[in-house]
Parts: C-alpha cells; structure tokens; sequence
C-alpha cells in the first residue's frame, strides 16, 4: 500500500511517500504565506521523484500546525501522535521523542508499537527555539549552520537564563558588550533552550531510548547541550526534520 | 585590607553548605531548613536544632517543571531545583511560615519528593493587623514547640528560650549597630556587604555569627572605604541576594545605604520584647515586624516605614526590584512608587530572574544615576 | 464525529437562573437609589455576615464580575490597559484586573457608571485576595475595608483556635459594620442567613453528585451559568431554592436518562476556572462525543461535600438536616466558620496531595476517562500545586493533559494551539 504523510510546518512542509511501509521520497518546500500552493508544489514534486501519480496514493495524511489547510489529505493525525509513529518507525528502541522545530518543542511519550502514551508541549514563554537560534545567529553575524560547529568550540559555559526567549535575547545582547567569545556565546544560546527543552522533557519523565527530532536537530551544538542537559544519549535519525511527515504516512485510517 | 572585615560573612554566605554540615558533626545537632523568615527561629534555635534559611544559587535549571507550573516565582523554583539537586541533603527536617503561595509550593514539593525525617507546616496568618493574631499565633507557636519537642526528643524550657531570644536579640541590635555606619556621609560598608552579612546570619548559628559581628563593630568605625560613595540608594522589594547585581550598580559611583528586603533590614529590624509568656513574647515578635506584602493590609504599613527608612539613611533614589510573578510585590510596587515619589524620592524599577541580564540592567541604572547627576540650573 | 445515543433537552429552569444573575447586578447598580445598602467583596467572603444588616443590602462578588468581564473581549482588554497603566503588573490575578479596571475606566459591564459600594467585606485566603480589595479601596477614594483572615489550614487540621480566629474577627466585623453604616445589626437575619447559605450549597454539592450517572445530565458547560448563582449569593433564600428546584429537574433528567450531551461516548473533567472567552474549547470536544462532567473547581468552588457511609462522596448534611438549632450570633458564625473550612477548593492551598486525592476520587466516583487541566495563567490561588496535581494523577495511571491559558485574558489563550494539544489527548483517548 502506498501513503503520503504531509508535516504543514511554521517553517517548512515535509512529505513523504511510503510504500509498503518504505520512503519511496521525501520532498521539502518553504511554508510560505501561501501555506496551501507551497504543499501542492512539494507534494507534486514528491510524486514525480517516486515516478508516481496522485492516483497511486491510497491514502494522504496531514499533520503540522497548519495541518488544516492541508492540500490533498483525506485524514489528519496530531504532531504528537505523528512523531510517536515516525520515531518508533526509524528506531524501535525509541520510548521519548523530542520533537524542536521553527517554532515549538513537542516531547511524547510511546510504545513499543509507536502508539503515543503522553506528550507535553513547551509552554508559551519558552517558544520559538528555532527562531531564536535563527534571529541569535544574525546577532553574532554568524551563518546559521555554523551555529552548531561553533558552540563545539565553546571554551566556557556562560549561564544565561532561559525563562523566556524575550528576556535571553537581551542577555544575549549584553554578552555581546561583555565581549564574551562568539564560540561562548552560541554555546550559552544552545544550553538555554536545551535547559528549556530538558525541563519539558522531565514533565514527561525521561525514558530510554530518547530519540531527536525536528529542524533544530540538525543543529550540532544543541544536541550536545541537550545530552548534557538531559543526562542521556540522543538518538537523531538522518533528515530528522522529516519524521513528522514519516509519521502521517504511517498514521492508521480513521 | 579594608575587604577583610566582612570576609567572614562572605565565606559563610559563599560555603553554607559546608558550614552546616561542619556544625552537625561538631555538635551532633539537627538542622532544620526554614522557607520565609516568618519562621520562629528562635523557637527553633531553643530547641537546640539549627535553623538554615533555605534559598536559590541564581543558575538557570531544569529540574523544577514537573513541580511547580512557570508561572510561579523564579526564587520558589529555585530553592526548590537545589533541594532536587541534593545540595540541602545535610538537612534533618524543613518548616515553613505560612507566607506566600509561591514558597508554599517549594515546601509542599520538597515534602513529597525530597526524604526528610521531619516536616512542618505553621499557619502564621496573614492577617497580621487585627490583635486576634496574637492569641491564634501564640497558641500555633505552642503546636510547633510540642512538635519539635517530640521530634528531638527534648523539652524546650523556659530558659532554652530565654537563651535563644536573648541570642537573637542581641544579634538584631549588632547587625542594627553596623547599620548605623550605613547612614554616615560616608558610609563604613556596602550594600552587597550589607546583604552578606544578614543572609549569612540566616545560615550560621547565631551566637557564633554574633562573636563575628562584635569583632566587626570594633574595627568598623575606623574603617574608611577607598570608593567613592555616589548616590546614595536604597533598594527594595522581593527577595534579593543578587551579588551579581548588588556589585554592578555599587561599581557604578553608587552605593546602597539600606533596604527593605526579607535578606536584610526587614529581617531583623525588631526585637523579641520579653514578656513572662514566652511564646506570646515571640508571637508578637513576628506579627510586628516589617510586614511581607502578602500580609500588609487592611493598612499599608510599609509606606511609612520605607519612607522612615529612606529619610533616615538619606536615601536620594530606590531601585525597586521584583522577582517575576511575584504577586505580592507586584501589589505594593505601584503604591510604593508614587508614596517616594511624592516624597521627593525618585524611584527604578526592575524586575528579575533566576539570573538577570547584568549588561542591559548597567545601562538603565546608569540612566537613572545620571539624574542625580545633571545639573538642574542649566536653563 | 460521534453519533447521538442519548436524549438531550435544554434545561426547564434555565431561564430563570439567567433572570436570577441579571437581577443580582441590577439589584446592586441600584441599591442606593431605594436607599440600600450595597458592599462588594470575593465570592468566598462569608456574605451571610453583612445580611444582618437588613433585607435591601446587595453585594457584588469580585471573581464572578472579572469572569463577565472577561466575556467580552473588547472591554476586558480595556480594563487590562487601565490597570497596566496604573503600573499594575500584567501577570496579576486577571479578574482583579478586570475588576479595577472598571472602576478606573467608571465603567460597570452591565451598562452605566462604576456603582461605588458602601463597603468591602472579603476574606484572605489567596495572596491576591485582601490585596485586591484594599487597591479597589484605594481606587474608589477609600472605601471602608474589612478582611477576615481565614488561611487557618486545611479541614482535616481544624480546631477550636482556629475557629475562634476566624470567629472573632467576624466578630469584630459586624461592629465595624455597624459603625460604618449606622445600621444596627439583626443576629436573626444572620442566623437565616447562614442556614440559606449551608443549604444552598449542599444542594449544589447534590446536584453534581447526580452527573455521576452515564449519560451525565449536566455537562461543565451548563454548569458554569449554574454554580455562579453560589459565587453571587449563596446566602440568599432565592439561591437554595433555585437550587432545590435545580437539584429536582436533573433527579428528573437522570431517572429519564436525558442527556446533557446526546453523543456522550468519553467522559472528562477540566480543573480551575476556563478561559471564559473560548468556551468553543468544550463544544470542540463534544464534536468527537467527549463530555466534561465537571471538575474539583464546579463542583467544590461553592458546593459543601462530605464523605458518606459508603465512602463516596456526597452533599453535606446541614445543621438544619442535622436539628441542630442555631440561637446566637456566635454560634451562628462558629458554624458557617467550620462549613466553611470544608469547602473542597480550599484545601489545595495547603497541600497539593490533598487536591490530588479528591481528583482521583472524582475520576473514580464520576467515571472519567481523562483529566485536562488548565494551567491557567491568570489565577494563581487555584493553580498552585497543579503539576503536582498532574504528576499524581499520572502515578495513579489516569490519563492527564494540561493546556496553558488564562480564565481573563485573552492574550494569553491560544486556541489553535489548545485544540492541537486536545487533539493529541483526543488520540490518546481514543476519541480521535
């Protein structure tokens, strides 16, 4: 059987085609103003890189905060209830899936057969963690990819609060004056929303194995200061930002 | 040189940990960690048990999410993320005066999720104005005696609380004296040495935090600071034990000359009055002292007591600060304000974390310092 | 979408309940006019106290005014911007905000000026409570003021002392009273009073007793324009009979097996008050079949419970059901004192465990599938304690979300954002 997972992310859209319960594709577009033409456009792409039409699909299923608006889809699953599936797809072993896109960090809990058990969502002040990372990078004129790489080569933790992301940009701001070393800084960024993200995560309770999702997860100097935060290994699977989409695919007919 | 008179309060503050366990195996005696300084310490200190204020370390944390919803105060949570980290595990028992409900959940979690041998609950009213207080504290503070008396299996007598009023006492006139030295043009100590000396004296034990203090008072009036004064300040409002801050701003050609804070002149500004009842005596102690927002009312008595406090250290500006979500200061703030300001004292508002942005704070106090400073016959 | 099992109905007495809370704001806006007494305060104040004062004495309670204020988005925001300004923190009880918002901006909800009252009469259990009222005195030219303290402790700690504490200030408090208004005090009134007011609520208590039953047939929803009659006057005779001719129609509605929700397929409760601007929030849920029964803040925010023989919970016995015959002033306030200590929405203040108990008997007693809390920005007296609330009942295995929000301002609420976590919870569940 063959089935489309589409993730209507802040930042991006995500689709994936499954068949048989294997990635036949993968495609990713910006969300856009146009949320609607910006699925269209990647879902057809994804279509001919699986040299598919849209009649081979059996079923499409939308996830995202914008999963509403979803072209196409003829059943819908929660983010949660999406990464539970997707997570538990790529490794069996995952119990925790930590979920940090654009805009929220998600954490649900599962079983063994990727059926969520509980899940928690950061709460409002502590949104925005990719953003932050995003609009932190400008701040130090430092490409966002370098982000990461950087912060690894952080010779000292700078405390910075984390309570909201408002307040840690003015810290930011200040370490920036303070002539704190960029390196030192973009680690302080990456521990405060690790710090944020570990909280959250605690509110479930930490059980093995714990599994990285999301766009953020591509960012090497958070998953250190998140291992350090949480106290345990991460898993990250490769493309993590797609195992929203992976999850629809999987999602069971309602 | 002139560093070196406080130094030992600084140590204290800095390694209280170390100096409770250290007393434990010294005297084979309990400690007892206390949340809000309504709690009758004196009480506490007959009995024979230590009592250590418990506070934050001002790191940002991740412990305390599941307990206690992010609406609530950044010093609740902190206390309670070092009580989840271990760092209080010395402790034999914890105890809170009623006060805020903030702190309520700091204790009521660590209740359940931190082993303690000992725990209690005291229901210090909040309604500290009507003289129904007195008769309804005095006979909570009874409970509380028995309850300790049980726990330690000691009678706490008589004399066991004339000592301990007596030694507390005698410490409120000490830390008073080297206040006086605070209203001096010049005066004899900072602010942040101020503040280390009254929460210190909230983690030691008092008659050894008194030999401190008397040898203080006998080097302090020939001590002269090497620091420019500069406009004299006075801060006030939630809990502050922020020497990150308290440092910045005393680095800036200020220096703060007296607050009203629960870590330091409200702590300790009045006595026990020695009555035949001792535990009436004590109970009076703790309705009359410098009131907690959260229990000053019908009346605002803190108006005119902040207002006596500014006029008689010759305050020229406050800085009130406010730790987030902290209701009750939050309550006062607005009053407090405009009662200075309509008395000619200018006023700052700031409000803080767990850690607060040192850099972007420097720029508003230096502000607000430069109003001081301009000339004002220019035009 | 889930399919209607169950008869449904509107409620017969539905439009006299409206009726009653229109005349309660009317009654007090123009008190003064047929020579009146009016008094305002919290909803928990004791108000069979100030009914001593004579027949025409109206109050207006605090929290039930910031809820109508908050219905209406525009003019809650307002208020929020008038309090602000005044440099009140934005953080602060919303309620409150509302409540002196109005009287900043003169501005009743129900139309026309601020009406000033002669009085402020409240009790202190919450941080916010004496403070709100000595602002609104501050804010209305001072206005007389007068607070009981009744942070005593939880029920199950009681004593003579602490009885006495609060009696004798309520003691006091009746010569202030009398001193303020130049009234002189009728202990009869008071005594009538404090039986209305043990009746009415006992008879709220019964009342969400009987959504035990499956199909439940009152919903949460419903019941919010139901128990606000408690909060605005439950010492007044019309109130306990309202409630009386409540208690009989939902008998009725059970014995019938009417519904409150045709579709009734999972059944949930909330916890403290609602965002009062999204109650689509509960009529998204029974989309997919899903009820709320109630919560610990329905039904014990007025209503008075005791354990009974069986060991489930019910309606408390009255000291009237009780003969108990009340003579004095004294006695009169001893008892509402100790009535009142039991209220279930104030024991939580002292210690979370014990709000988590009495969740997990509701669960149990009303047979509810799932807890979503509402971690409500806006209120922190009832929100204190409820991750711990939440971690209990995670322990004890009973399926438990939580959504941010605030019961009076809407800024902080986001809709599209809570269906997605009710979604989520909806799978979960198995509603979805």
């Amino acid at each position: 059987m063959t089935t489309a997972g589409i993730d209507m992310g802040a930042r991006n859209i995500k689709v994936v085609i499954l068949k048989d319960n294997k990635i036949l594709s993968k495609g990713i577009a910006l969300s856009g103003f146009d949320q609607k033409a910006s699925a269209e456009k990647a879902f057809n792409e994804t279509l001919t890189k699986a040299g598919l039409s849209h009649d081979d699909i059996k079923r499409i299923v939308a996830t995202g905060a914008g999963k509403d608006v979803a072209p196409y889809a003829n059943s819908e699953i929660s983010m949660m209830g999406a990464d539970a599936l997707g997570g538990a797809y790529l490794f069996p072993s995952a119990r925790t899936v930590i979920d940090v896109g654009a805009e929220e960090g998600r954490a649900v809990k599962c079983d063994d057969k990727g059926k969520m058990i509980d899940f928690v969502i950061n709460e409002r002040c502590a949104a925005g963690a990719g953003t932050f990372v995003e609009a932190m990078s400008r701040a130090l004129e430092v490409k966002l990819e370098e982000m990461g790489p950087l912060s690894l080569k952080a010779e000292k933790a700078v405390p910075m609060n984390a309570q909201c992301t408002i307040f840690a940009e003015s810290e930011v701001v200040s370490l920036i004056h303070a002539k704190t070393p960029k390196a030192d800084i973009s680690k302080a960024i990456h521990d405060a929303i690790a710090d944020r993200i570990a909280s959250m995560t605690r509110r479930l309770g930490i059980q093995r194995d714990v599994i990285l999702v999301g766009g953020v997860a591509k960012n090497v100097g958070f998953i250190e200061s998140l291992k350090g935060a949480l106290g345990v290994d991460l898993l990250v699977p490769d493309d993590p930002e797609f195992v929203g989409a992976i999850g629809a695919a999987l999602a069971p007919a309602k | 040189m002139e560093q070196r008179l406080f130094e030992k309060f600084h140590e204290w503050y800095e390694n209280r940990h170390e100096y409770a366990k250290g007393w434990k195996e010294r005297t084979g005696g309990k400690a007892l960690g206390y949340f809000c300084t309504y709690a009758p310490e004196e009480i506490i200190y007959a009995a024979g048990v230590l009592p250590v204020r418990i506070l934050g370390s001002h790191e940002a944390q991740s412990f305390t999410e599941p307990h206690i919803f992010a609406m609530f105060c950044p010093l609740c949570r902190d206390c309670l993320a070092q009580g989840l980290q271990g760092r209080y595990d010395y402790l034999n028992g914890i105890m809170i005066a009623q006060c805020c409900l903030h702190m309520r959940q700091a204790f009521t979690s660590w209740q359940k999720h931190i082993p303690q041998e000992y725990s209690y609950y005291l229901y210090m009213p909040h309604g500290i104005q009507t003289p129904r207080a007195y008769p309804y504290l005095r006979g909570e503070l009874e409970d509380f005696k028995k309850s300790l008396e049980e726990w330690t299996g000691r009678e706490i007598t008589n004399k066991d609380l004339d000592h301990a009023i007596e030694v507390y006492n005698e410490n409120r006139r000490l830390m008073k004296q080297v206040y006086s030295f605070r209203r001096e043009k010049t005066p004899r100590l900072t602010g942040l040495e101020a503040m280390e000396m009254v929460v210190s004296s909230q983690m030691v034990d008092k008659e050894e935090h008194n030999q401190a203090l008397k040898k203080l008072l006998k080097e302090l009036p020939n001590r002269k600071l090497n620091r420019s004064t500069g406009t004299r300040l006075m801060v006030l409002g939630s809990e502050d034990d922020d020497v990150e801050f308290l440092s910045m701003v005393e680095s800036l050609d200020a220096t703060f000359v007296i607050e009203d804070h629960c870590t330091g002149s409200r702590y300790f500004w009045n006595e026990v009055i020695p009555q035949e009842d001792r535990l009436a005596a004590i109970a009076a102690r703790y309705i009359d002292r410098p009131a907690c927002p959260s229990k000053d009312w019908p009346k605002r008595t803190r108006l005119p007591h902040i207002l006596k406090l500014a006029k008689d250290y010759d305050v020229e500006g406050a800085i009130l600060i406010q730790q987030k979500f902290c209701d009750p200061h939050e309550l006062d703030i607005p009053a407090i304000r405009s009662h200075l300001e309509t008395n000619g004292i200018p006023t700052y508002f700031l409000e803080f974390d767990v850690t607060v942005p040192v850099g972007q704070f420097k720029t508003r106090v230096e502000a607000f310092l430069e109003t001081f400073q301009l000339p004002t016959d220019l035009f | 979408m889930a399919e209607n099992k169950y008869e449904t109905k509107p409620l017969d007495c539905w439009n006299e309940a409206k009726q009653l809370r229109k005349d309660y704001y009317e009654n007090f806006a123009r008190a003064r006019k047929n020579g009146g007494i009016r008094w305002a305060g919290g909803a928990w104040s004791f108000s069979a106290v100030p009914a001593g004062l004579g027949d025409d004495v109206y109050s207006l309670t605090g929290e039930p005014y910031g809820a109508t204020v908050a219905f209406n988005k525009e003019f809650a925001e307002e208020c929020h911007e008038a309090a602000e300004a005044k440099g009140y923190a934005r953080d602060l009880c919303a309620y409150m905000r509302n409540y002196w918002g109005s009287i900043l901006l003169d501005k009743f909800a129900w139309g026309g000026e601020w009406p000033k009252p002669d009085f402020l009469w409240t009790t202190h259990i919450c941080c916010s409570h004496a403070k709100w009222y000595q602002v609104a005195s501050e804010l209305e030219g001072n206005v007389p003021f007068f607070c009981v303290d009744v942070s005593v402790g939880p029920y199950n700690e009681r004593s003579e002392r602490k009885l006495n504490y609060m009696v004798s200030q309520m003691m006091d408090g009746i010569e202030w009273m009398e001193k303020v208004t130049g009234r002189e005090y009728d202990d009869e009134k008071l005594i009538q009073a404090v039986y209305n007011e043990c009746r009415a609520t006992s008879l709220w208590a019964e009342i969400c007793t009987l959504n035990k039953t499956i199909p439940t047939p009152l919903d949460e929803k419903t019941m919010y324009s139901l128990y606000v009659l408690g909060t605005l006057m439950k010492h007044r005779k019309e109130c306990a009979d309202f409630y009386e001719k409540l208690r009989d129609e939902v008998k009725d509605r059970v014995a019938n097996k009417i519904a409150a929700v045709g579709n009734e397929r999972f059944r949930v409760m909330t916890d403290t008050q609602p965002p009062w601007a999204f109650l689509e929030l509960w009529r998204y849920l029974q989309k997919y079949g899903v009820v709320s029964i109630g919560s610990l803040y329905t039904f014990g925010l007025i209503g008075i419970f005791e354990v009974k023989e069986d060991g489930t919970w019910g309606p408390r016995t009255t000291p009237q059901e009780q003969g108990i015959e009340i003579e004095t002033r004294e006695e009169a306030l001893k008892t509402l004192a100790e009535w009142t200590l039991s209220r279930p929405e104030w024991q939580h203040f002292y210690s979370p465990e014990l709000k988590s108990e009495m969740m997990k008997r509701i669960v149990k007693e009303w047979q509810v599938d799932g807890v979503m809390l509402h971690y409500n920005r806006g209120c922190e007296g009832l929100t204190i304690g409820i991750a711990e609330n939440k971690l209990a009942l995670k322990e004890a295995g009973i399926p438990v979300m939580h959504f941010e929000g605030n019961m009076g301002d809407e800024r902080e609420f986001d809709l599209e954002r809570t269906k997605a976590e009710v979604d989520a919870f909806l799978e979960i569940l198995g509603a979805r």
